[in-house]
């Protein structure tokens, strides 16, 4: 029982951070209907410049996010300025070239890394990254606590700028239908661009964070992108609480196989994976889908 | 009495329920071999929805389509295809960048007959006939006006060797010397051994053209019959002919 | 002669290709025989993908699987006393069979979302042969002695490339092409006119994936040493992508263009230091360039810069023909 506390608990501080850094690919992919494999590039820049900071300036990981973030917003605007506004929009969903842009973005991307910090191994040590705190009788990590508030707070933050501002009333109604947002007077342009930087800045964020929790090379970002493709599509592709609740689901999986079975943390890959293919072939709507699937058969007769 | 003989499609009590729409609700008729049957109704009263589960290009909540005979339920499209019933979509989409001729080869060479070699190409060129596009054969089928690309969906799928052919609105859009040429070519398929089925809007043609129909509205079949009984049907003029009216005043 | 020159354009060129790979060791170097030993292998792969990628339009980014499946399985049997060449079959049939379990899953996913599905595939295979024993682990594997005779594998390269062009030029015009071609365009049309996408994408993957079997089973007979990195790499299956993605996708040449330029850039590369670290830059840099101006690549401008050169035309034969 308590170890089951104990991958629950687990499972929560992860699901934080998974969420954050699904929440970025799930407002681009909303707004332009486009995959972003370049936010696995993107999450490990970010992990660079926050560990740059911190070797140079000896700033704070999470402190930095408050200038990291920003930048990547604007760093993400101005990817979709030079390069993305350029793609056709193809009404039938995600388009083949949308989705070989953006990793060839994601493969420059890389390649600054390695030519300005080389292919070594790095991470981040600060004085509490091997503190932890005792809860249930397990051990979790101060940095990992500090990620989950942090993602929490960003969360919020996010749901907030959807639900109160204009700004955020006028991406969810890109989302639900991009022609009649477009004929109640929305620059659909202005939104994709902003979008965009929210996106970036939200792979940013989930980047810093995993700094802090792991250590990285360029070539890192590739599972967590696989991660977060597991669980856009696990929580429906257009919904935000979905999201939220797909960043439980997997993470919840993932603990208890790792708690629970012999299956070695390397193959951690494999199961987001299998999970990702599952999904998609067995409900492509996702949760929300299964939902209203098990919706109609109780209420229906 | 001499027996009945068999309906070459019996549907019965088909119901499609899409997410809280339902678009068919129970509907059940039989067709009988070299009818030509029309289906006809308001905008959004299920008609194209009903072809797709006939096709099999979605399938039925609930309900039985029996082809020949043989239940349908649970089959691919391409699995139905084969066994000789197909359709026309009312929205055209043939393969743009194919010619007209590698269009209605697709048909010849995975349809219901399968041919292979000179028996495909022969049969190749003879829909083309059949659908006066012989002289497009070679032209990319992005560039056919729309009475051309209406013929090709339907050379299409003429092209598998079907028994039964649904023809969904081939008369929509276009001008009354080409709608009487596709009543000649409707006319035409029937007398050469297929079983029509028909949505059409074009109240005069239906009335020319068929055997007897069935009327769909909101999904439900609320007429069925001959064409001189149903359309003077009173529950079908409520609910149909005020949206031909205007229809009717602009042809 | 002429008339069948007209209707097979590409049958010229395609001639001179074969004759010069053909007679190279007559009158190239070694070193020079190695670079074309190197581009036949690129063709192989490059053609043999655009069979699934290029023709039925399903994108997958996992084919240095395949590779890696066909020179394990040489290499294994080889160290169990089979002959190399004895091997090649066994590898294409493992590859053909590994694509049909792949297949079966996840083609029912569309364009994108079957492209990233085949991102994990690859993963998963890589971390799985890094991960066990008798795969030699991630330190690899070596050929016995005594399996190496270049002029062989000169041939037995030279031959796949040839032969998988062939296979391809003819599967292309034939009945099995043009479904390929519907599925690309239209997959619900497809299927609506009896066409059953899933059965043909599974064929397209099985033959295609075991030619790169084959192709990957020479590349251990010729470099006698292979292990996860160089085999399974996800570096692999991108240079395999991006060479019909660049030569042109759904050509014929296109995948022979491509070929050519990345083998021609693979000893750039190597040759200098500073390069060899960029080439992420210039994949990454092709890739997006070629998405932004030109997606159908560089027989796609080839063609665009064709059309528009003015030509004699001769309407009477066209018409002539289209009545016919």
């Amino acid at each position: 029982m308590q170890k089951l506390a104990i991958v629950a608990l687990n499972s929560l501080l992860a699901a934080g951070l998974y969420a954050t850094m699904s929440y970025g690919l799930a407002v681009i992919y909303g707004v332009m209907r486009i995959i972003n494999l370049a936010h696995a590039g993107l999450m490990m820049l970010a992990a660079y410049a926050t560990w740059a900071l911190n070797d140079r300036f000896g700033l704070d990981p999470f402190l930095s996010m408050l200038v990291v973030a920003p930048a990547f917003f604007l760093l993400g605007m101005a990817l979709y300025a030079t390069v993305i506004r350029w793609l056709p929009r193809s009404s039938a969903g995600p388009s083949m070239q949308s989705l070989l842009l953006l990793f060839g973005v994601w493969l420059v991307l890389q390649n600054l890394a390695y030519a300005i910090w080389g292919g070594d191994t790095q991470s981040i040590l600060t004085p509490y990254t091997m503190e932890s705190v005792q809860i249930f009788g397990g051990r979790f990590g101060i940095p990992q606590i500090l990620v989950f508030v942090v993602s929490i707070l960003s969360l919020v933050g996010l749901n907030l700028v959807l639900r109160r501002t204009f700004l955020g009333k006028a991406i969810r109604a890109v989302t639900q239908n991009r022609d009649a947002a477009m004929l109640s007077g929305v620059n659909a342009g202005q939104i994709a661009a902003v979008a965009f930087g929210i996106g970036t800045a939200f792979a940013a964020m989930a980047g810093s964070m995993l700094s802090t929790l792991y250590a990285f090379t360029p070539d890192f970002g590739r599972s967590f992108l696989l991660k977060a493709f597991c669980i856009i599509v696990l929580g429906g592709m257009e919904s935000f609480t979905g999201v939220a609740v797909g960043a439980l689901v997997l993470a919840f999986i993932e603990n208890f196989a790792s708690a629970y079975t012999s299956i070695p943390v390397s193959y951690q890959d494999a199961i987001s994976f299998t999970l990702l293919v599952v999904v998609l072939v067995a409900a492509p709507g996702g949760l929300p889908g299964l939902w209203r699937l098990l919706d109609r058969r109780v209420v229906a007769r | 009495m001499p027996a009945e003989s068999a309906p070459i499609l019996a549907v019965s009590s088909v119901s499609k329920r899409f997410g809280g729409l339902l678009a068919l609700d129970t509907v059940s008729f039989e067709v009988q071999p070299k009818e030509i049957f029309s289906v006809i109704g308001p905008n959004g009263a299920g008609k194209t929805t009903l072809f797709s589960c006939l096709v099999g290009a979605v399938h039925p909540t609930t309900g039985s389509v029996r082809f020949r005979g043989e239940e349908l339920s649970g089959l691919r499209n391409d699995q139905i295809v084969t066994r000789g019933l197909v359709r026309t979509h009312q929205i055209v989409k043939p393969f743009r960048d194919m010619t007209v001729a590698d269009n209605i080869r697709v048909g010849v060479l995975y349809g219901r007959l399968r041919l292979r070699g000179s028996k495909a190409r022969e049969r190749v060129d003879e829909v083309l006939g059949r659908t006066q596009l012989v002289h497009r054969a070679q032209a990319k089928a992005g560039v056919l006006s729309i009475g051309e690309l209406k013929r090709l969906e339907i050379a299409r799928a003429l092209a598998t060797g079907p028994e039964v052919l649904c023809l969904d609105e081939v008369m929509g859009g276009l001008n009354p010397a080409e709608i009487q040429q596709a009543m000649v070519l409707v006319r035409a398929l029937r007398d050469s051994g297929l079983t029509i089925l028909m949505i059409e809007h074009h109240v005069h043609a239906v009335a020319g053209l068929s055997d007897r129909l069935v009327v769909l509205n909101f999904g439900k079949k609320i007429a069925e019959g001959r064409p001189g009984e149903v359309l003077r049907d009173p529950a079908v003029v409520a609910a149909y002919l005020g949206d031909e009216t205007k229809e009717e005043a602009r042809a | 002669m002429m008339a069948l020159l007209r209707r097979h354009p590409a049958l010229l060129p395609g001639l001179v290709f074969s004759a010069v790979l053909l007679l190279a060791p007559t009158f190239a170097e070694r070193g020079t025989q190695n670079d074309l030993w190197n581009m036949a292998f690129f063709v192989v792969l490059a053609a043999a993908w655009n069979l699934l990628g290029g023709f039925a339009g399903q994108v997958s980014l996992g084919y240095s699987a395949f590779v890696g499946i066909g020179a394990y399985t040489t290499v294994l049997l080889a160290q169990a006393g089979w002959s190399p060449w004895l091997t090649l079959p066994v590898g294409a049939a493992l590859a053909a069979a590994f694509s049909v379990v792949v297949g079966l899953p996840t083609f029912r996913l569309r364009g994108p979302y079957f492209t990233i599905a085949t991102i994990g595939v690859g993963e998963a295979v890589r971390v799985i042969a890094s991960g066990l024993d008798f795969t030699g682990g991630s330190s690899g594997l070596r050929m016995p002695a005594g399996t190496f005779d270049f002029t062989a594998n000169y041939y037995a390269m030279v031959g796949l490339a040839l032969g998988t062009l062939a296979l391809v030029a003819w599967l292309q015009q034939n009945a099995f092409g043009l479904a390929l071609e519907a599925i690309r365009q239209d997959i619900d049309g497809a299927e609506a006119l009896g066409v059953n996408s899933t059965w043909v994408k599974l064929e397209a993957h099985a033959i295609s994936s075991a030619l790169v079997a084959v192709a990957g089973g020479l590349f251990a007979t010729n470099f006698q040493y292979i292990s996860p990195g160089s085999v399974f790499d996800f570096r692999l299956s991108l240079t395999i992508v991006l060479m019909p993605i660049v030569g042109g996708m759904g050509t014929l040449a296109g995948p022979v263009v491509g070929a050519m330029l990345f083998s021609y850039l693979q000893i750039k590369l190597l040759a200098s230091p500073t390069l060899r670290d960029s080439y992420l830059f210039i994949y990454g840099g092709l890739l997006i360039v070629v998405m932004l101006f030109e997606p159908r690549g560089i027989m796609g401008l080839w063609e665009r810069l064709w059309s528009r050169l003015p030509r004699r035309r001769t309407p009477a034969i066209a018409e002539a023909r289209g009545a016919g």
